[in-house]
């Protein structure tokens, strides 16, 4: 079975953001190839986004999930202030249409919501824009060969981290 | 009356080895209106790389002080800078962030401008019975009083009575020729412009650029990466260039660095690091050292952070970083950053440049979140106390000589002070260069 309902990827993008939710990085990480994509490119002017990662900048780019990993442990270290004090995040996913992309990979586009809440300064801040999640299957589990966000409010209120989007 | 006293804000005895900052200064909202006034608006404040206006009739937006400006190139190629505000009724007249176009068509009543400024057309104003007194009036758009170009690097003052552009960055300028010079064409900003604010005073991001002391203390989850990362060498993770450098390693002995401060507000602290392959420009390094001598060239690949008094920071360590700091209140400051980056280098080497950047520089990357988190920690320690003297502006005065030193002479740059120092100095004496030069441009307002 190489194809997946708009439903099953509806439940499949649920699964992620709840583990980020609950700031649960290890099964949030093994959803990802190892050789994965994560990537949320920065904009070039008011109404374009960067597209070619190697000559243009982006917020956040990494291929291979060992990155994503350090992520994780400088958040865990304890020794980075601005993850002292864990934020609280809801994210709510929606609008999802999935295309089969061939070679068994799945496309799935989607809109997300996230909420913030910043519990050192008891500030909230919402993110929003679009996933794009490329799922493969692997020994008949589907995970994530790429995901890029494309964040519409770039304007960082002081910092953003990977369970923030 | 001054509203002010000079004496009560920076405490500024060298003959009693004394440099104190007082917590208003961070704080104090009618400060910072005058501040945005005297500082901003009232002299020398970077604008833009000519870069983003590259070609006949380029433009670029944005803010001089409070006011919005636009940069345009006209048909000749002629660089201008304008109040982007309509002289009919004060619209900002262009929205967007850069663009191309020949005319300016005001949004709200018409009114036309073309890319060198001129007003080219009123709408109806034969039939609109204007008295003789609005002809006598320009209805062109307001030029800054001064707009002025080092090397690419822009600069605007809405006030006329300043010092020259040159007098202005004074043997800064050397420092800007390291950047450009690192290719024969010169250095361009990477597409992609990163923003962020933080809920804290200006000054803080002004500081944070060349504050050695805290490299160690703030980012200990980020360098602990860079040493597993250094270990690791596989391919898949982001390389580091700091990593490869010990200017910032408690054990490393000898001269490992230091500090120069200027007139009219500049500061650089750096950092040795060696001419080797963790750097992106070593793919350059001997036609570099061939061209400008191996002197200029070793100091190419030096670390170093330069502060061009107010707005102005180019960081130059595991990547190279552009930022333009544009305070928005006593408490809150937005933060415009790029990576800039010399012409014509390989794909290689720009794109190790790039995703280093993204690691270190971004809000969304592993180490500025802990800077911008500890201004803001900073901001709520700087409430009204007792005790308003800040103790932050003090290491290094024992160490401060005026003139340069034997790294400055190997460029020929004579900066007005400097310090030398070993891994742990972390020279805090630089940072009166800022608060002089913000005494001069206040000096209207302060008694
Ligand atoms: S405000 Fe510009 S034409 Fe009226
Ligand atoms: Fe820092």
């Amino acid at each position: 079975m190489t194809s997946l309902t708009s439903a099953d990827a509806a439940t499949f993008l649920a699964r992620e953001a709840l583990h980020l939710d609950r700031l649960d990085f290890d099964p949030w990480l093994a959803l990802y190839t190892p050789d994965c994509l994560f990537w949320m490119p920065a904009w070039r002017d008011d109404g374009t986004q960067t597209e070619d990662p190697d000559r243009e900048l982006s917020l956040i780019f990494y291929r291979g999930r060992r990155n994503l990993e350090d992520r994780v442990q400088r958040i865990r270290s304890g020794f980075s202030v601005a993850s002292a004090v864990m934020p609280r995040v809801a994210h709510m996913i929606g609008n999802v249409v999935t295309q089969d992309a061939g070679e068994g990979t799945v496309r799935v586009d989607s809109s997300f919501l996230t909420n913030v809440h910043d519990v050192r300064t008891n500030k909230s801040h919402a993110y929003f824009g679009r996933y794009e999640h490329e799922l493969v299957l692997v020994d008949g589990e589907w995970k994530i060969a790429s995901k890029i966000i494309r964040l519409m409010n770039d304007v960082v209120p002081t910092m953003l981290d990977v369970y923030g989007v | 009356m001054k509203p002010f006293a000079l004496r009560d804000l920076v405490d500024d005895r060298p003959q009693d080895g004394v440099f104190r900052v007082n917590r208003a200064l961070f704080r104090d909202q009618a400060l910072f209106d005058l501040e945005m006034k005297h500082v901003f608006e009232g002299g020398w404040v970077f604008v833009g790389l000519a870069t983003q206006a590259e070609n006949p009739h380029d433009y670029f937006t944005n803010f001089l002080g409070r006011v919005p400006i636009i940069i345009q190139r006209d048909g000749e190629g002629t660089l201008r800078c304008f109040v982007n505000a309509c002289p009919h009724k004060g619209v900002r007249l262009l929205q967007k962030l850069c663009g191309n176009a020949r005319r300016h068509v005001c949004p709200y009543h018409s009114w036309t401008f073309d890319s060198a400024g001129a007003n080219k057309n009123i709408k109806w104003q034969k039939a609109g019975r204007y008295a003789p007194g609005f002809d006598e009036e320009n209805h062109d758009l307001a030029t800054v009083a001064k707009f002025g170009e080092y090397r690419g690097f822009l600069f605007a003052s809405l006030n006329a009575d300043v010092p020259s552009l040159e007098e202005h960055l004074g043997e800064t300028r050397k420092l800007i020729d390291l950047i450009v010079d690192k290719s024969p064409d010169g250095v361009e900003l990477v597409p992609g412009r990163v923003v962020f604010t933080y809920a804290a005073n200006w000054k803080m991001q002004l500081e944070n650029c060349s504050d050695q002391y805290h490299f160690t203390s703030t980012h200990p989850s980020y360098i602990r990466i860079l040493d597993q990362r250094a270990k690791e060498q596989v391919n898949e993770v982001v390389q580091s260039s700091i990593g490869a450098a010990d200017f910032w390693q408690e054990d490393a002995s000898g001269v490992t660095g230091g500090t120069m401060s200027f007139d009219h507000g500049h500061v650089l602290n750096w950092g040795i690091m060696p001419v080797s392959s963790a750097l992106p420009e070593f793919e350059r390094a001997e036609q570099l050292a061939q061209l400008h001598g191996v002197a200029k060239r070793n100091w190419m690949f030096n670390m170093r952070n330069l502060t061009i008094f107010p707005n102005l920071q180019l960081a130059e360590n595991a990547s190279s970083q552009m930022r333009v700091i544009r305070p928005i209140a006593a408490g809150m400051t937005e933060m415009q950053t790029w990576c800039i980056a010399p012409r014509g280098e390989s794909a290689q080497a720009r794109s190790f440049r790039i995703r280093q950047y993204e690691d270190f520089f971004n809000p969304t990357g592993m180490a500025t979140p802990d800077d911008t988190v500890c201004y803001e920690e900073a901001q709520i320690g700087m409430a009204e106390q007792d005790r308003p003297w800040l103790q932050g502006h003090a290491r290094g005065l024992g160490a401060s000589i005026e003139g340069g030193n034997d790294w400055s002479d190997m460029i020929g740059m004579k900066p007005a002070r400097s310090v030398l120092s070993d891994a742990q100095l972390c020279d805090e004496s630089l940072f009166g260069s800022y608060y002089r030069a913000w005494a001069q441009r206040m000096a209207g307002v302060l008694s």
